[in-house]
């Protein structure tokens, strides 16, 4: 081997042995989340619980001020439910919210639905009027840890046939708590909810603390004003989906769903899986279905696949989408065509929710055979 | 010497073992492959991912919307990934392999050399095993550092290099393995065949490419099928290619891939070595 044969091996090997080295260095330094990952996220989350499962944020101002909003609004204009709100409780969801933190934690013990959703909202909040109209509905103002809690009871909520030990479907009471935990800042959500998330505060076990949830949460790209991060089988559980169905599903740790809401939507989905070889699965899973879709003969369907595009390596298995403002002319034009149909909807639902539930028929009795 | 004195005879030297042969066939070979015109071919391919990746981040430095697909942004590891599947598995490997595989003996055969090596008193299959290691240190020094460079260079781009170190190793692991397999499949073909650069070309964007897009065991003879089982990326959806693979996606299991490379580099370099061991190279004058 001649000098100049050696020099060109050396050089080569130097620069693989300094790439995986930097490569090395970063996948360590990585290994330190509380460091750089508690930076990530909005400062409220300090009021989630350590032990939530989902995490999602939204910024409601940029999401109101977008382009895509104000196409909406001129093509939407009756929000006849919007004004109600802001005549009773003085809040322009236009204006006076500049983002909102949702959490929500496991299930109870036993996988008992406990209702377990917590809102912290921050913006411009007329505190008196909101105390004032809480009382006029039968709240009750306590005090928890410094803070001034407002609790609505007698909330019902439905317990399904099966749970809790009960035959039938039955509904229970419940408490629902609006907490005014910081000037600006206010969180709705059940009692305990409320109060986990103010010992969380206090005690600094919030989701903070939590480094597999904030290296998810540090992963969001800043330019998203939606997001949300979380444990795939603490939605999987609450699907309620068939056995069958279930075990079938890939084996899928952790999701993130992002997205940037502007002129049209752009985000991304995705998904941390058990091993490579699910994560194998999963793409091979959605990369087939992409393929079939874009297959289909309906130009705007087959550009709305064009705008899905497949990422991810080793474990992750990602999905990003762009829909564009011209793919989202096919909403107004379908509130054009039939408004009355897409209007009536709610009120149909509505309807329905309050309509008695209809007492099942009884069983014939068998006819004996002669 | 004195007159009437009767020469000592000296005894002959013994013949090196066969690694030994190997080894020293590979100090030989490898000077003259790494500065030979098929590497300077090689430097110009890989040179041109790495200016490619290079021109690619100073564009998105100065925030040309050049990371996005459809519309859609892509994160840096993304496109390392679409880089390992489009530059890397599906051409400069193949590629590789069949230049220099293919031309392990071939040359020494057009160059009237091989001569030289055969009247050494080491076996003939130990001059194709220490060519092939010399081929496989001369392209693992030079593809494997642009691999790093390109990863150094793209995935920090809205990408963690720390997260993305595992797949690293993983690809340059799939890269040492491919140009392995495949240098060895075609060292056999230019042991073998009288026109082994067509053969190889052939096999690899004839065959392979049609073999994976068929439903069915077909695939099973190729050498992408398992080494393409091996890459972490996600493969990248562009053109009709990719959509058909995409539906008739059939991936083996890491075991059963790597296995079946082992099978397939073990045989076909013995079968390689049988063949030059066995063959009577007749040099045209």
């Amino acid at each position: 081997m001649t000098k100049k044969t050696r020099i060109f091996m050396g050089s080569s090997a130097a620069i693989l042995v300094a790439g995986i080295g930097t490569g090395l260095i970063a996948y360590y330094g990585g290994g330190f989340p509380s460091l750089s990952a508690s930076r990530s996220g909005p400062g409220e989350l300090s009021y989630v619980p350590a032990d939530s499962a989902v995490v999602a944020y939204a910024n409601v101002r940029e999401v109101m001020d977008s382009q895509l909003r104000q196409r909406l609004k001129t093509l939407m204009p009756q929000e006849q439910g919007q004004k109600e709100f802001q005549e009773q409780t003085g809040i322009d969801i236009e204006r006076d919210i500049d983002y909102v933190v949702a959490a929500a934690q496991t299930l109870g013990a036993g996988g008992v639905h406990e209702p377990s959703g917590l809102v912290v909202a921050r913006g411009r909040f007329n505190v008196t009027q909101l105390e004032a109209l809480a009382r006029e509905h039968g709240g009750v103002v306590e005090e928890y840890k410094g803070k001034r809690l407002i609790k609505a009871t007698n909330v019902e909520k439905r317990v399904e046939a099966g749970a809790e030990g009960s035959t039938t479907d039955s509904y229970r009471t419940h408490s629902i708590v609006l907490a005014f935990l910081e000037p600006g800042l206010v969180g709705i959500g059940s009692e305990a909810a409320i109060k986990s998330s103010i010992d969380a505060q206090l005690s600094s076990q919030s989701i903070t603390a939590n480094n597999d949830m904030m290296e998810l949460i540090a992963d969001i790209d800043a330019g998203n004003n939606a997001w949300a991060v979380g444990r795939f089988d603490a939605i999987a559980s609450q699907a309620h989906l068939p056995q069958e169905i279930a075990s079938k599903l890939p084996a899928v740790k952790t999701f993130a769903a992002m997205a940037h809401i502007d002129g049209g939507i752009t985000g991304m989905l995705r998904a941390e899986t058990k091993d490579d070889e699910s994560a194998n699965n999963l793409r091979q899973v959605v990369q087939g279905l992409l393929a079939l879709g874009r297959m289909a003969n309906d130009p705007k369907a087959t550009a709305l696949m064009n705008s899905l595009q497949m990422s991810g390596s080793g474990k992750t298995v990602a999905l990003s989408f762009s829909v564009p403002s011209e793919l989202l002319d096919m909403i107004p034009q379908g509130i054009k065509d039939g408004p009355h149909e897409l209007h009536s909807l709610p009120r149909e639902l509505h309807d329905l929710h309050a309509r008695p539930p209809v007492p099942p028929t009884p069983p014939t009795p068998p006819t004996p055979e002669k | 010497m004195m007159a009437g004195e009767t020469p000592i005879p000296r005894p002959l030297p013994k013949a090196p073992a066969y690694w030994t042969a190997a080894v020293r066939i590979f100090d030989l070979s490898v000077g003259e492959m790494l500065w030979s015109r098929r590497t300077i071919f090689m430097g110009l391919v890989v040179g041109a991912t790495v200016v490619i990746s290079v021109f690619l981040r100073l564009l998105d430095a100065i925030g040309a919307p050049v990371f996005r697909a459809n519309g859609v942004a892509l994160s840096g590891s993304a496109v390392f990934g679409s880089f390992i599947w489009f530059f890397y598995l599906r051409f400069i490997v193949p590629v590789l392999g069949v230049f220099y595989g293919t031309s392990l003996i071939a040359d020494e055969v057009e160059d009237k050399t091989i001569t030289y090596l055969f009247t050494r008193p080491i076996r003939k299959g130990a001059v194709l095993v220490g060519k092939f290691l010399a081929y496989l240190a001369c392209t693992i020094f030079v593809v494997l550092p642009s691999v790093v460079i390109i990863y150094v260079c793209l995935v920090p781009v809205r990408g963690s290099l720390g997260a993305s170190f595992p797949d690293l190793l993983k690809d340059l692991g799939l890269l040492t393995i491919g140009l392995a397999v495949y240098g060895a499949v075609f060292a056999f073909v230019g042991a073998r065949l009288k026109r082994p650069l067509l053969v190889g070309l052939i096999f690899v964007f004839g065959w392979e490419q049609a073999a994976m897009l068929i439903p069915g065991y077909l695939r099973h003879f190729t050498i992408a099928y398992y080494l393409q089982s091996l890459v972490p990326h996600a493969m990248p959806a562009e053109g009709l290619v990719s959509l058909l693979q995409s539906v008739f996606v059939d991936n083996p299991s890491l075991g059963a891939s790597l296995f079946w490379l082992t099978v397939i580099l073990l045989g076909f370099l013995w079968a390689a070595a049988v063949s030059v061991e066995r063959k009577e190279y007749v040099l045209e004058q």
